[in-house]
Parts: C-alpha cells; sequence; structure tokens
C-alpha cells in the first residue's frame, strides 16, 4: 500500500516551523531524513500496511486458491452474523479479556504491596515472580496440560492429597472448566509482570505524602485506600487496558492445549479464523478475512471505550 | 498489654507471608516439577510423577538434542532471532533517530500510523501476510519469516528507542556538526553509543518476544527443517505423544536459554518488558 509513501514525500520539503532561524534546512536535511525513515516505511508498507489492505479486499471476496478472486459483497458479513460458532468465540474472548485484566491487575497490586512492604526476599520474590511470562505459550501450555491431567496432574494430586479427591476433574476436557482453567494460565503468566510495573509505580511516589499521611494518623488501609492506590492510578489503567488488548489476541495457548476444545468451549477468535483459514478445508482466505476486519473493529472500540470510560471517572473525580 | 499490641501485627505478617508462600509455589512451582522431571526417565515419572530426581539423566538431553531434529529447531531459532535483532536495532534505531532529531512534516502523523499498530489484533495481517508472502516467494523461508519479525516488533522497538534519543542533550549533535560529521556518522557515531542503555533493552526485549513467536511461525514454515523451537517442541511433543520424562526434557532445551538471559540481564529484561506499560 502506498499511504506510508505518500506521507513521506510532504516530508521532503521544507520544514513547516524553521527551528532556529535561518539554518533550519542545514538541521533538518531532506535527504537524511528521508534515508533514516525509508527502512523502515518500506518495512511497514510491505510487512505491515500492505496485509492489513490485503485482508480487508479478501472480506468481500471468495478467495479460493488457483483462481482470481471472486467480488462476493458483504455476503460474507452477513454470513457471520448467523454463525453461532463465531459468536461462541467472541463471547469466549470477551470473557477472557473481562476477567483476565481484572484478576491480574488486583492480585498483582496485592503482591506489589507486599514487596513494598519490604517482606524479606524481596529481590528473589521479585524475579521469581516475574519469571512465568518469559515463557512461550507453547512451553507454557505443554507444562499446564500436565498439571491438569485428570490422573497424575499437580492439581488433582493436591486436590486428593488434602482429602477433596471428589473435586478433581478433568480440567482442560469439560466445557464448564476448560475457559476458567485457561483463563487462571494467563493470569499465572501476566500477573508477576503487573507486579513488576506497579511496584516501580509505587517506589516512585513522593514519600513527602505517604509521611503526611502518617502524620494524620491514616491507618494502612487508609494510606492504601486514599493515598496511594488514586496516586498509582494511571498506571493501574494503563496495565489493565494492556492486557485487554493482550487477551483480545489470544491464539497460541489455547492451539497448544485444547484447540478450542471441548465443544467450542474455548475457541477464540484467533483459533478460528486460524482453523478456516488454513485447517478447514473450504479453502476460502475471504471468510475469516471478514472475521478478522470485525474483530479488528471490536478491539478498536473496546480500547477506545475503555480510554474513554476511564478519562471520563478521572474528570469526575477531580 | 504488649502481647496484645503484637499479635494482630504478627497476625498480618504471618497472613501476608502465607499469601507470599502460596503465591510463590503457584508461580515457581510448576518450573521446579519440568526441571526435575526432565532428569528423570518416564518409567519413574510414571511410578512417582512428584519424586526427587535421583539418579540424574544428564544423558536425556543429549538424545533429545540428537535422536529428533531438535538442534535443527534451536539454531534456526538462534539465526532467525539474531537476523531480525540486528535489524530491527539498526532499521529501527534509524527511523527512531529521526522521529527525535529531526523536524519534518507529518511526523507526529507517521509516527501515530506505525506506533497504532502495537494494538491491531495479528489476525488482520496474518492472512493477507500469507497471500503476500506467497506471491513475493518468500512463504516457507526463513529470510520471509525475519522479515516479518522485524515488521511485529518494529513499532515497540522504535518506541522505546525514541523516547531514549530525545533526551540526548542536542549540543551533543551541534558541536559534532561543527566538526564537521555527516548525518549519517552522527547517528553511527553519536546516537548509537550513547544510546547503548536503551538499545540494549530493545534487544533482550526483541529476542525474548521472538524466541517464544509462534503464530506467524506456525502459518508461515511449513517444512520440518525450517522450524523454530516452538515450533519443534510442538512437534516433539506429537512424535513422544506419551514419552512425558522427554518431553519435559525438550522443554528444559527450550527453557534454558531464556533462563540464562534473564539470570544474566535480569533488571535491564525487566525494564524492557515493561517500558510499554509506564507512560
Amino acid at each position: 500500500m502506498a499511504v506510508p509513501k505518500d506521507m513521506n514525500v510532504p516530508a521532503i520539503k521544507v520544514a513547516k516551523v524553521p527551528p532556529s532561524g535561518e539554518r533550519d534546512d542545514h538541521a533538518n536535511p531532506r535527504s537524511a531524513i528521508a534515508m533514516f525513515l525509508l527502512p523502515a516505511l518500506l518495512v511497514y508498507a510491505a510487512f505491515t500496511a500492505l496485509p492489513v489492505a490485503r485482508t480487508l479486499y479478501n472480506s468481500t471476496h471468495l478467495v479460493v486458491p488457483n483462481r482470481p478472486p471472486e467480488w462476493v459483497g458483504f455476503t460474507h458479513y452477513i454470513e457471520l452474523w448467523t454463525d453461532t460458532i463465531f459468536w461462541k468465540a467472541v463471547w469466549n474472548t470477551l470473557t477472557w479479556a473481562a476477567v483476565a485484566p481484572i484478576l491480574e491487575v488486583s492480585v498483582a497490586t496485592l503482591l506489589a504491596l507486599a514487596l513494598y512492604a519490604k517482606v524479606p526476599f524481596s529481590r528473589f520474590l521479585r524475579v521469581a515472580w516475574f519469571t512465568p511470562v518469559l515463557m512461550s505459550y507453547v512451553v507454557v501450555g505443554i507444562l499446564w496440560m500436565w498439571i491438569y491431567n485428570y490422573d497424575w496432574g499437580a492439581l488433582n494430586t493436591m486436590l486428593r492429597a488434602v482429602g477433596l479427591g471428589d473435586w478433581a476433574s478433568p480440567w482442560l476436557g469439560h466445557p464448564d472448566t476448560a475457559l476458567p482453567s485457561l483463563i487462571a494460565v494467563t493470569t499465572w503468566m501476566w500477573t508477576g509482570f503487573n507486579m513488576v510495573v506497579i511496584l516501580a509505580a509505587m517506589s516512585s511516589l513522593p514519600t513527602e505524602v505517604l509521611e503526611a499521611a502518617e502524620l494524620d494518623n491514616c491507618g494502612w488501609f487508609g494510606k492504601l485506600w486514599f493515598v496511594i492506590l488514586p496516586l498509582i492510578r494511571p498506571t493501574l489503567l494503563n496495565l489493565v487496558v494492556l492486557s485487554f488488548i493482550g487477551k483480545m489476541k489470544i491464539f497460541d495457548l489455547v492451539w497448544v492445549t485444547t484447540q478450542g476444545n471441548p465443544l467450542w468451549a474455548t475457541e477464540t477468535v484467533s483459533t478460528y479464523v486460524y482453523k478456516r483459514a488454513f485447517q478447514w478445508s473450504t479453502f476460502d482466505l475471504g471468510y475469516p478475512s471478514t472475521i478478522a476486519v470485525i474483530w479488528f473493529f471490536i478491539v478498536m472500540a473496546g480500547v477506545l471505550g475503555l480510554t474513554l470510560l476511564f478519562r471520563q471517572r478521572e474528570k469526575l473525580e477531580y | 498489654m504488649n502481647g496484645t499490641r503484637i499479635s494482630p501485627n504478627g497476625l498480618r505478617m504471618a497472613a501476608l507471608l502465607l499469601f507470599i508462600a502460596i503465591y510463590t509455589a503457584y508461580a515457581a512451582g510448576p518450573f521446579v516439577w519440568v526441571a526435575m522431571m526432565s532428569l528423570r526417565t518416564t518409567t519413574e515419572i510414571a511410578a512417582d510423577p512428584y519424586a526427587l530426581p535421583w539418579p540424574l539423566h544428564f544423558d536425556k538431553f543429549v538424545s533429545a538434542w540428537t535422536d529428533s531434529n531438535y538442534d535443527a529447531y534451536f539454531f534456526n531459532s538462534v539465526g532467525i532471532v539474531l537476523t531480525a535483532v540486528v535489524i530491527l536495532t539498526v532499521i529501527g534505531g534509524m527511523a527512531a533517530h529521526c522521529f527525535a532529531r529531526y523536524r519534518f512534516r507529518f511526523k507526529g502523523l507517521i509516527y501515530f500510523i506505525i506506533f497504532s499498530t502495537i494494538i491491531f489484533p495479528p489476525q488482520v495481517t496474518v492472512i493477507g501476510l500469507f497471500q503476500i508472502m506467497v506471491d513475493y516467494g518468500l512463504y516457507n523461508s526463513r529470510i520471509g519469516l525475519v522479515l516479518v519479525y522485524v515488521s511485529i516488533q518494529l513499532p515497540i522497538t522504535i518506541y522505546i528507542l525514541e523516547s531514549f534519543f530525545a533526551r540526548i542533550p542536542g549540543d551533543l549533535f551541534d558541536a559534532a556538526r561543527i566538526d564537521g560529521y555527516s548525518e549519517w556518522e552522527i547517528f553511527w557515531k553519536i546516537s548509537l553509543p550513547v544510546a547503548l542503555p536503551a538499545i540494549s533493552t530493545t534487544v533482550i526485549l526483541n529476542t525474548i518476544l521472538l524466541w517464544n513467536e509462534f503464530l506467524y511461525a506456525v502459518v508461515l514454515i511449513t517444512d520440518d527443517d525450517k522450524r523454530t523451537l516452538p515450533l519443534g517442541v510442538l512437534r516433539f511433543m506429537g512424535d513422544q505423544l506419551e514419552d512425558v520424562g522427554m518431553i519435559a526434557t525438550g522443554l528444559m532445551i527450550a527453557i534454558v536459554p531464556v533462563v540464562l538471559i534473564y539470570v544474566f540481564f535480569s533488571e535491564r529484561l525487566i525494564q524492557g518488558m515493561t517500558a510499554g506499560a509506564v507512560k
């Protein structure tokens, strides 16, 4: 797609605001700007902008191998409306994207408070809690399939050991428990990451404010609720949005563990797009592209909605 | 009097420590378990999945490495990730330098367009990318995967480097200009060396993220001898299905490089991973 290149053309003209008197041309040489920017823009155009344009184009065409794409108008979009598996996948992904950020950020805040209170071994704990996020979803998926194994998995073994053997279940094999089990895995992965960010925000709080709260005889809960949390709110909201975006994309973990089974209980939009594009023998790339386009707008709306919501609350409070 | 004042505090401390202990077991337990299993044979694991690894079967690592295609997967991953990271650092650094140093028209817009792709769901690129790679003749090729990896990590790389470059004092560049440095030399001899901390942050971040990347690899690579490690691990699991001990060894081979990077660069790594989250 030519958009980024077009953007670059005006850049070659004279800069809008002369930065330092008559020497502006010297300080902002067009050839250097073009040289520095061009490789990145080319990569962006070829491997990001062009694929997005192609997906948009696909979404109104029937795209079958060895035949030119055939214009079908909005047929795919209409078909999507009655595709129950798609809506199931949307529901699952939205559940994931709604539950996981709350779980991650709240547990992470508690953990960060624990380290902020200077418990022993805090350096070691920080490193240990952060580790899961560094692992590939493939490794994590296989590992947790074992943990959730009915016969010898760690979870059932522990339940049996404490006398709750009745609760033992094939966690990933039952439609009611499969999605919550996978949400527990992403929480395991990302909580430590959130904790580190929150701890950094807490550590940079001005000490005078905290000391003032102590002088006012503020209890530790009051200090937390009225001083610390409001001050780190922007960080918390940022993390919620970031986690939301991540969960709306989720593919790897589901693909390695359940592939959407049982009974579509863990199907996400990503896995459904992948199945329709590369696995089912429908050979049509148009329909999955339509899903991708619709999903793109839902994600955008979600991010925009969250941002506006958080802004709104901020205005109301201050 | 004294006792009643201490005990609520003590109780609170005990509850805190219990919470921390439980969470630590949840966070680290799975790794300890897979590390133990990686040194035990499947028969031993079948007898008791949670026993300590004794005797240690280090030879399992040798057989996992040699008997399947593991060495190929490993070196594919190393080659693809390192090449992508080098290109990313140079291209991303150049673009970041440009955004931080020069004024030009539509700068804000171009920056916004590049940066906004961070929130794109990958589905919206992956199908079109698949078709385009087939057209370019880059489908099922390691070079193709490298280029895709460069494109997906480019926005965050530019973002981290730009914020660092912008903080380098402009006097340094004026002095270099007076000394007759060309713009290109200024980038290589001043921006890059001064920004070394930020560059190492992006290098480590990109290395870890691409080392773990799965979706684009599974879509774009089909030949067994071109597979990266995450695909290899999955393939390995398919082959060994019931051989839990062997799969655990395979998992450890994928985990160890990441853990090594983490041990040596933990601060910088944490900095890189969290750079996008704190604004």
